[in-house]
């Protein structure tokens, strides 16, 4: 019953995307049917369509969700929370931003660098918590030995695990599956993918091989056909994903 | 002696009536989940979507009143933040089924 | 604690006295179960999985689990969500007819023992909030931790100190395997950054 809904629905926003592309395609030409579309004669670059409500609201939420994401991290010792939700509040901002502002933009602001140090940066530092009263003696994770003046080395060594630790873990693990999803198999743009085929080529062309080999005992005359083709694309996806 | 543990009226305390209005306010949900669920357009959908959340927010600051915990709140105040992330997401999808991201 | 969530002895019978939020709560949080899992479409199904999180939220809520229900929150209305659609917008459509497989029998008459072998044993899982139920009233493990874990670690979060400090090795597992995810996701789409 809702699928035939849904599909109706979808016919109708395609055809409305028609029309809208039409009308790109002139170059801003025709206002009347541009109009309403405050957005489509600036348009420009990869589809994405600036929604003035989004954006306007993002920029007021996002800076209180920011806060309060690092509040949850930092407060985890006195309230319910800790690393692994404010990390994922503060990651959660990002797809926010990304949303509003494009995902493109976003990655763009956000480099890979920042992502992987926060990710890498996390999991060292936790690492080093743990092994730092290990090289003084003790076990792992033995907070006491932590060499902190002044301050309680466990109630502070369990802070820094939570807020220098599991935080940027989550929060960039998180941020970097956005953008990797966001780009999806054969993404344009910089990233350039292992090997010199995408992935979809490459799988294709496996899938379509390996029963041919697996039945060519059986059936030598279509193997004797499709082998050499199959083998030999086989084999330079092989390559370019070992390369 | 908290206000939650005050006799309202025969023997009820506030807290009995707060649990009371949340209860009723997820029966309120589950009569917003049948437009969640029936649709029929994606827009009625992310509309649900977003009333549920609201009323859980609502939902999460009553029962935080009623067991006297104010921590509650907190989990409240990220569905207040999230909801809307939820919302803005799924509406951005049904343009283009995603094309548009 | 207060006494909102219904005591029962342990001897009485295993139904328990349930409250009326409890049982709204129960009955939204099955429904949408239910409806994620008969969704036709992939979209409406992410949807109300959505919705599904807002009920968990609040039955750990209301079972004063607010760690687990933040996090209810955070991953499930902030990530999973957003991570979903996103996959369904870089994968292809598929129609619904075809996507909508019948029903194995074998595997439901599986699924349906273990069902019943399930709710077999529940039968002797102690009451929800019993006073005597092993976990709660064990003085070496939960009471020992509620009682010590102020004085020892300093922090008042007795769920934060036990995963930082008392399993601070598991977290630390628990962390790399995040890390590891994020790896395991750029192998996969094979990628070498992310950004």
């Amino acid at each position: 019953m809702s699928g035939t809904t849904d599909g109706d629905a979808s016919d109708r926003d395609d055809d409305a995307e028609g029309g809208d592309a039409g009308t790109a395609d002139r170059d801003g030409g025709s206002a009347r049917a541009s109009a309403g579309r405050l957005d489509s004669e600036s348009r420009q670059g990869p589809p994405y369509t600036e929604s003035q409500v989004i954006m306007s609201t993002v920029k007021v939420v996002a800076p209180f969700a920011f806060t309060y994401g690092l509040f949850v991290t930092f407060h985890g010792g006195g309230s319910p929370g800790g690393g692994f939700q404010g990390g994922a509040i503060a990651a959660a901002v990002v797809f926010m931003i990304a949303f509003a502002f494009g995902i493109e933009s976003t990655r763009q602001w956000l480099a890979n660098t920042v992502v992987v140090a926060l990710a890498v940066g996390g999991t060292l530092v936790f690492a080093g918590l743990g092994l730092v009263p290990v090289a003084r003696g003790g076990a792992f994770l033995q907070y006491d030995l932590l060499p902190l003046p002044y301050l309680d080395p466990v109630k502070y060594g369990m802070e820094a695990v939570e807020i220098v630790g599991i935080a940027p873990i989550v929060s960039g693990v998180l941020v970097g599956l956005f953008f990797v999803l966001a780009r999806g198999f054969n993404g344009e743009g910089s990233g350039p993918p292992i090997g010199e085929r995408g992935y979809l080529g490459s799988t294709g062309d496996a899938a379509a091989a390996t029963p041919d080999e697996t039945e060519g005992s059986d059936q030598t005359d279509e193997t004797d056909e499709s082998d050499p083709d199959a083998g030999s694309t086989g084999r330079a996806a092989t390559d370019g994903g070992a390369r | 002696m908290s206000v939650v543990d005050a006799s309202l009226a025969a023997g009820y305390t506030v807290e009995d009536f707060l649990l009371a209005v949340a209860a009723g306010f997820v029966v309120l949900a589950i009569g917003m989940l049948y437009r969640a669920v029936k649709g029929p357009t994606m827009q009625d959908r992310v509309l649900a979507v977003n009333v549920l959340g609201t009323n859980t927010v609502v939902i999460l600051a009553i029962l935080g009143a009623a067991l006297g915990e104010p921590t509650f709140l907190d989990i409240a105040l990220v569905y207040a933040l999230l909801n809307f992330l939820m919302a803005i997401a799924i509406s951005k999808f049904t343009v283009e089924r995603g094309g548009v991201l | 604690m207060t006494g909102a969530i219904p005591l029962v002895d342990g001897t009485a019978p295993v139904v328990a006295e349930i409250s009326a939020i409890e049982a709204t709560l129960f009955a939204f949080v099955v429904l949408t179960a239910l409806a994620t899992a008969f969704a036709r479409d992939v979209l409406a199904a992410v949807i109300v999985f959505g919705a599904y999180s807002l009920g968990m939220a609040a039955l750990y809520t209301f079972y004063r689990a607010p760690d687990v229900a933040l996090t209810e929150a955070a991953v499930s209305a902030g990530v999973t969500t957003v991570l979903l659609l996103l996959t369904l917008a870089k994968t292809t459509r598929i129609d619904h007819e075809a996507a909508f497989e019948s029903v194995n029998y074998p595997a439901a008459g599986a699924v349906g023992l273990l069902f019943a072998g399930l709710a077999v044993t529940m039968v002797d899982v102690p009451a929800v909030g019993s006073p005597d139920a092993p976990v709660w009233s064990n003085p070496d493990v939960s009471q020992w931790y509620l009682a010590e874990t102020y004085a020892r670690t300093g922090v008042e979060n007795t769920v934060m100190a036990v995963l930082a400090a008392f399993r601070g090795f598991d977290t630390f597992g628990e962390a790399v395997v995040v890390f590891a995810a994020g790896i395991a996701a750029l192998i996969v789409l094979r990628r070498e950054v992310f950004a």
